[in-house]
């Protein structure tokens, strides 16, 4: 449909939520530029009855002291972020809509399962094994993204899109070592994808 | 103007008490939150960033205080040593046991927290779910087995009767859930215990992948709200062999009372393994947790210390002050009240003290401007003496004396303040008579004395009648001298005149009346018996006639002259323009050969009282006189000088006479204006006399001394008139006339 090229936006996208800014905080005192850990591939949109349906594939790479820590039992919760913005040449862009997926990943040790709970739809999945689990959790098929009114002909329209490890819903003794470990803060770049009628 | 209101909200100890609240109440959240607590777990990093801010606020306050207080100490300010002193005490008390507290509770919760993890326990755990897993496994198994055979049984049966036999098959093995489908998910048939079911669940994408490799699935899963169930998926033969390949998908249920001890046994489990490996981040926490408690009581204590040492000092910095100001003089300092304490007791003496010294300053200040009043009156008082005052005191130095003193003596007072006596006398010699005689009295055998003392100086003789006596103080003498001295010479002068007068008087009265006889008789000697005479008799008797009539004649004029000194006529006064007239009566002497005569006038001219015949008299006696100094028969020069003379609130006109003649006799100097002084061949030694008469009689003064470069000089001086002394406008300056110029 149009180009896919991945963009970092600017950090101040995301900083309704004001952990954000203590998150700010500890990444400018962690060392080194952060790098990416999870990709945003196969990015795709298309209207059906009305409405336009995301597909896309997200390749989470977990970190080793993540997945230490999903083996011992602690749920790791990942939040998919997508925003849709009306593109204004002079001006800044216009917000149309913002849309949140949390999924939690948690092993379960007496059936060696790992158990997927989409947080927003409560649906529930168990998998054999890590790999099985993890492509479902990042496996997105014809997601319902806005209605398609609200998408203005002749108007140019941006989604973007990111995903993250959300610190917040570790454990509390793992925060602090969280927001000042690069290990742990665990997240896609802001994905573009240009969205026309 | 806000900022004046956020500096008055945020300054005093309420807010920083608030932010002490606030930060205890976050502390303790956060403590409870590092227990995972379910309300404040999810505040954590919120709490966490909020101490953090606040304990740096915190930082800022002390940082200011202490960049305060070190720039107070560097300019050395009242009470910042203290302060300072007091800051280090209480730092250091507070420090040191919070520091012991730290460190022990840092090693407590170390301690404690590697006591929960027990190996024996973790060992029992995971053997309780090894048991679990095994008991669970053996059930599957069975159930693989059965299910199997239910594969093979359904794998012969015609699709019409799949849904009838799949319903029998599921309740006889009673399974939750049967379903068959195809490879591909998609369901042919379908029985639930649940008649509520409608879509039946399906195995996951990752299963079905596995199915098409020809494997079998048979796992235990959590179910969602379900708990835990055996998911069986097997490949089943199609009865058509073209068609897709078929599988059963079979959900079995766990009994319950093993499914609640398999959830406990892994909810522990999972429970433990967890805590296991938060075990250092617990820890960290924790000892973050601790960190910040420490930090904000360090910090609170050193603030604290800051604040009460200042509350402590201020007091004390303003009675340091208030000490100052009264060093420097300032009474009137009060200082604000501390409190009921001892130092609230300190100040209020403090204050007590300065009212106290406020009064008695004001008192004293009083009483000095009493005495500076009576002494202001007293100098008033003396100035206005017209006789000298000196005082002695104990020391025989002169400690006052008053105008009229150095009037009198032609000293400057400000020379001989504080001399001994023979220190003035050497300053001024022509005082020493006095000065003398003033010593000679001082002793105490003396009392009150009374002397007459005659000085020589520029002013000429002088007599002082001066008085001295001890000065009494309580009833005693004291070792100080008050002396009083008149010039009296003026006043000898008068009763010398006075005597002149009379003796003038009497002679003209006693000479005047035989002298008309004898002139007759003389002249009836002459008519009668010149005619019968002849000869060298007739020639005798005309010339002794002549003789005595001329001489008679002669002796009348000085009767006159004597009679007009003795007795002057009554005074005319009138306002005078003395300019005019001394014009007029220069003008007389115009074309004088024996004089080369110059007027000379400076400044304004103010009328004076006088009678203008006396003032006449007086002018040409006075012109007389420089002619009578003549020596040699050559003209000699007159210059007169008219000017207006201030001295002190008076005002002279007065009138110079400077001649070229030879001067004065030094020694007739003082006698010079008494009669029958002269030192002239053809004076009568009357006309100084009576000039010094009309100067006198108007008011005035005159003065008589040499020029210093040769010449007499005579200086008269006479008042001018009331009305003319306010008004100083008068008569414009006199026109310079040039009277017989010796060209």
């Amino acid at each position: 449909m149009a180009s896919t090229t991945p963009v970092l936006k600017s950090l101040g996208h995301n900083m309704l939520r004001p952990l954000g800014w203590l998150g700010l905080v500890m990444l400018w005192l962690a060392p080194g530029v952060q790098a990416s850990d999870f990709f945003i591939t196969g990015l795709h949109t298309e209207v059906k009855e009305g409405v336009y349906l995301l597909d896309a594939d997200i390749d989470y790479r977990f970190t080793d002291d993540a997945l230490q820590a999903l083996s011992n039992g602690v749920p790791l919760t990942v939040q998919v972020n997508i925003e849709i913005e009306r593109v204004r040449n002079w001006w800044f862009d216009a917000h149309v809509a913002t849309l949140e997926q949390r999924y939690s990943l948690q092993y379960h040790a007496l059936s060696h399962q790992y158990l997927l709970r989409n947080l927003n739809s409560s649906a529930f999945y168990s998998f054999p094994n890590y790999r099985a689990a993890v492509q479902a959790m990042g496996r997105l098929r014809e997601f319902p993204l806005v209605d398609a009114q609200l998408i203005v002909p002749d108007e140019s329209y941006r989604l973007l899109m990111k995903a993250e490890l959300d610190i917040e819903a570790l454990p509390s003794p793992l925060r602090p070592v969280a927001y000042i470990t690069p290990a742990w803060r665990l997240k896609s770049d802001w994905y573009s994808w240009s969205l026309t009628h | 103007m806000v900022i004046d209101t956020l500096k008055r909200l945020t300054s005093g100890p309420k807010p920083v008490v608030l932010l002490f609240v606030l930060l205890f109440t976050a502390l303790y959240l956060m403590g409870a939150a590092t227990q995972n607590s379910e309300l404040f777990g999810r505040l954590y990093s919120l709490l966490l960033g909020v101490n953090i801010l606040a304990l740096l606020l915190l930082l800022t306050l002390i940082g200011r205080n202490l960049i305060t207080l070190i720039g107070q100490y560097r300019e050395n300010a009242a009470g910042s040593r203290l302060t300072a002193r007091m800051v280090v005490v209480f730092v250091i008390l507070a420090v040191t046991p919070i520091s012991v507290l730290y460190y022990f509770s840092l090693q407590f919760i170390h301690r404690g927290i590697d006591s929960w993890f027990d190996l024996r326990a973790e060992q029992a755990l995971e053997d309780a779910l090894e048991l679990g897993r095994s008991a669970l496994d053996s059930r599957l198994r069975e159930l693989l087995r059965d299910s199997r055979e239910v594969g093979r049984e359904l794998a012969g049966k015609p699709d019409s009767t799949l849904v009838l036999s799949l319903n029998t098959i599921r309740e006889t093995m009673d399974a939750t859930e049967m379903t068959l489908l195809t490879v591909n998910g998609r369901v042919l048939s379908s029985s639930s215990l649940d008649p509520a079911t409608v879509l039946p669940t399906l195995p996951s994408l990752a299963i079905l992948q596995q199915m098409r490799h020809g494997l079998e699935y048979a796992a235990l899963e959590p179910l969602h709200d379900r708990g835990l169930h055996y998911r069986i998926v097997l490949s089943i033969a199609n009865p058509d062999p073209l068609g897709e390949p078929r599988l059963l998908h079979a959900i079995y249920p766990i009994p319950e009372r093993i499914d609640t001890l398999a959830a406990s046994v892994q909810s522990a489990f999972t429970k433990y393994r967890e805590l296991s490996f938060l075990r250092q981040p617990l820890k960290y926490s924790f000892t973050l947790t601790l960190s910040l408690v420490l930090l904000l009581s360090l910090l609170t204590a050193v603030w604290a210390a800051f604040f009460s040492a200042r509350r402590l000092v201020a007091p004390i910095r303003d009675l340091a002050e208030g000490t100052r100001a009264v060093a420097e003089g300032d009474y009137d300092m009060r200082l604000p009240l501390p409190g009921k304490d001892e130092l609230g007791f300190l100040v209020r003496s403090f204050n007590d003290m300065t009212r106290k010294l406020s009064r008695a300053r004001d008192s004293a200040q009083k009483s000095q401007a009493q005495a500076e009043e009576q002494r202001a009156y007293l100098e008033a008082v003396l100035a206005c003496l017209s006789s000298g005052v000196f005082t002695l005191n104990q020391h025989g130095e002169l400690r006052t004396a008053n105008s009229a003193a150095a009037a009198i003596l032609g000293i400057e007072l400000s020379e001989i303040s504080g001399l001994t006596l023979e220190e003035a006398a050497l300053k001024y010699p022509q005082i020493e008579p006095l000065l003398e005689t003033i010593a000679s009295h001082l002793g105490p055998e003396h009392g009150s004395w009374q002397a007459e003392v005659t000085l020589f100086g520029e002013g000429g003789r002088r007599v002082l009648i001066s008085r001295g006596s001890p000065l009494q103080r309580g009833g005693e003498l004291a070792e100080e001298h008050v002396i009083v001295f008149d010039d009296v010479t003026a006043l000898i002068q008068a009763q010398r005149d006075a005597a002149w007068g009379e003796v003038a008087r009497r002679l003209a009265h006693e000479i005047k009346n035989p002298l008309t006889p004898i002139q007759l008789s003389a002249e009836r000697l002459r008519h009668k018996y010149l005619k019968q005479m002849s000869g060298e008799d007739a020639e005798l008797l005309d010339r002794s006639t002549h003789t005595i009539v001329q001489q008679v004649e002669s002796m009348q004029e000085m009767v006159k002259a004597f009679s007009d000194y003795a007795r002057p006529p009554k005074l005319q006064l009138i306002p005078v323009s003395l300019g005019r007239l001394v014009q007029e009566v220069m003008d007389l002497y115009q074309g004088d050969p024996r004089l080369h005569l110059s007027l000379e006038s400076r400044g304004e001219m103010p009328t004076i009282e006088a009678d203008v015949g006396r003032i006449r008299q007086l002018l040409h006696n006075l012109v007389k006189n420089a002619i009578e100094a003549r020596t040699d028969g050559n003209p000699i020069s007159l210059r007169l000088l008219v000017h207006c003379a201030e001295k002190g609130s008076c005002r002279f006109v007065e009138l110079r006479f400077e001649d070229s003649g030879p001067g004065f006799d030094e020694e007739m100097l003082d006698q010079l204006f008494e009669p029958y002084v002269t030192s002239k061949p053809r004076g009568t030694g009357l006309g100084l006399a009576v000039v010094k008469k009309i100067v006198e009689e108007h008011g005035g003064m005159i003065m008589a001394e040499n020029h210093p470069e040769g010449g007499a000089v005579i200086t008269v001086r006479l008042p001018v008139s009331v009305t003319q002394r306010r008004d100083i406008g008068g008569e414009g300056p006199l026109t310079l006339t040039v009277l017989n110029s010796e060209k």
